[in-house]
């Protein structure tokens, strides 16, 4: 009798996280060290420390956007002479491909969770999703008129979200406990 | 996924943890030797993780030696508000991203996720080598967040601070990262 195949997660859970190098990097390691610091690698240490500040930036901003709803200034918003608060540097989301494309199977799971339900939650949800997606084109058409408008941005990508964790709620409410993230 | 983390972190053995505090003390104050006895303990948790976010050899020993360099030199500000290990991995995590970021920026080519020909050990028990070619076959952003939340037991918003997206972006990301895996290893979907 052939055993069950394991699933994704009992796969991923076997996986050993540590794999030693194949050769020693100690000897690299104590010559870098040995050698001025600072001088060596500069290009490395100098991405490093931008990645640094980027993912620090992108995380503040992260935090105050969900924190308010209205995500934190921008560097070319706070050049504004109003200083609004505006959209983050998240929502260029939208353009890009590879989040179109995790959007889009997110998307697609949903349809496929949400005709599963029973009517009336199914009937619910839609109401909500139908909500989100009004204020969305109502933002839309709204910023055709006043483009740039920073509170007009912020509730643009307000809503963006919104049909976003909308999605992702169904999705993984709707899945086996052990899968849910 | 949050099982998985859930019973990754149960699992997690902390005696490197313990042998290192002392190692970690007195490498801040400089002693090398000390440095390198915690790059004995750590450095295949590092290699590891590097040479899943890689899928390169050679590169992931790069990255793993940059992480200990820049380790070194900034243990002083390391002030045990997380595990060592952890802080360790978020040096390796920026450094394979600043090391992508400046290999486009200076050749404008990206890394290719190649196959992973000889990356299990050896000597571990029924190594996954399908599900490592398959991970290291993912789109660079689905692979970045499968081996982080999915092989290393981030919560979604510690992936999404470590690679700097949007926790959103992490859960899609690793939406798609599951179905991609799922058709290429021939399971089940759910």
């Amino acid at each position: 009798m052939n055993e069950p195949k394991p699933s994704l997660d009992e796969l991923l859970a076997r996986m050993p996280r540590d794999i030693p190098p194949s050769r020693n990097l100690w000897t690299d390691i104590s010559s870098d060290i040995e050698r001025r610091p600072r001088r060596i690698g500069m290009w490395a240490m100098a991405a490093s420390v931008a990645a640094i500040c980027l993912t620090g930036g992108l995380t503040l901003a992260i935090i105050h956007g969900a924190a308010t709803r209205a995500p934190g200034a921008d560097t070319r918003i706070a050049q504004t002479p109003n200083r609004v608060p505006n959209r983050g540097p998240n929502f260029d989301e939208p353009r890009n491909p590879a989040y179109q494309a995790a959007r889009a199977e997110l998307e697609s799971s949903f349809k496929e969770r949400l005709a599963l339900l029973d009517p009336k939650t199914r009937a619910k949800i839609e109401a909500s999703l139908a909500v989100i997606q009004q204020a969305h084109e109502d933002m839309r058409q709204a910023l055709e008129a006043q483009p740039s408008n920073p509170v007009l941005e912020g509730l643009l990508e307000s809503t963006w979200q919104d049909e976003f964790d909308l999605y992702d709620d169904v999705v993984r409410n709707t899945q086996p406990a052990m899968l849910r993230s | 996924m949050g099982t998985v983390q859930s019973l990754r972190r149960f699992a997690e053995v902390d005696d490197d943890e313990v042998d290192a505090a002392p190692l970690i003390a007195a490498a801040g104050a400089g002693d090398k030797r000390s440095f390198e006895r915690l790059y004995g303990l750590f450095a295949p948790r590092v290699f590891g993780l590097c040479l899943r976010l890689t899928g390169q050899r050679e590169t992931a020993e790069d990255c793993t030696q940059e992480c200990f360099v820049l380790a070194w030199r900034s243990l002083r500000q390391f002030e045990h508000r997380s595990r060592f290990s952890t802080w360790l991995q978020q040096i390796a995590v920026r450094t394979v991203l600043a090391r992508r970021r400046g290999l486009r920026v200076r050749h404008e080519v990206a890394e290719p996720a190649t196959g992973l020909p000889d990356i299990a050990d050896p000597g571990a028990e029924a190594p996954p080598l399908d599900l490592e070619r398959a991970i290291a076959a993912l789109p660079e952003g689905a692979r970045d967040v499968l081996v982080l939340v999915g092989v290393y037991g981030y919560s979604h918003s510690e992936a999404a601070q470590a690679l700097g997206v949007a926790e959103g972006t992490c859960k899609a990301q690793l939406h798609r990262a599951r179905g991609l895996l799922t058709s290429a290893l021939g399971l089940e979907h759910t």
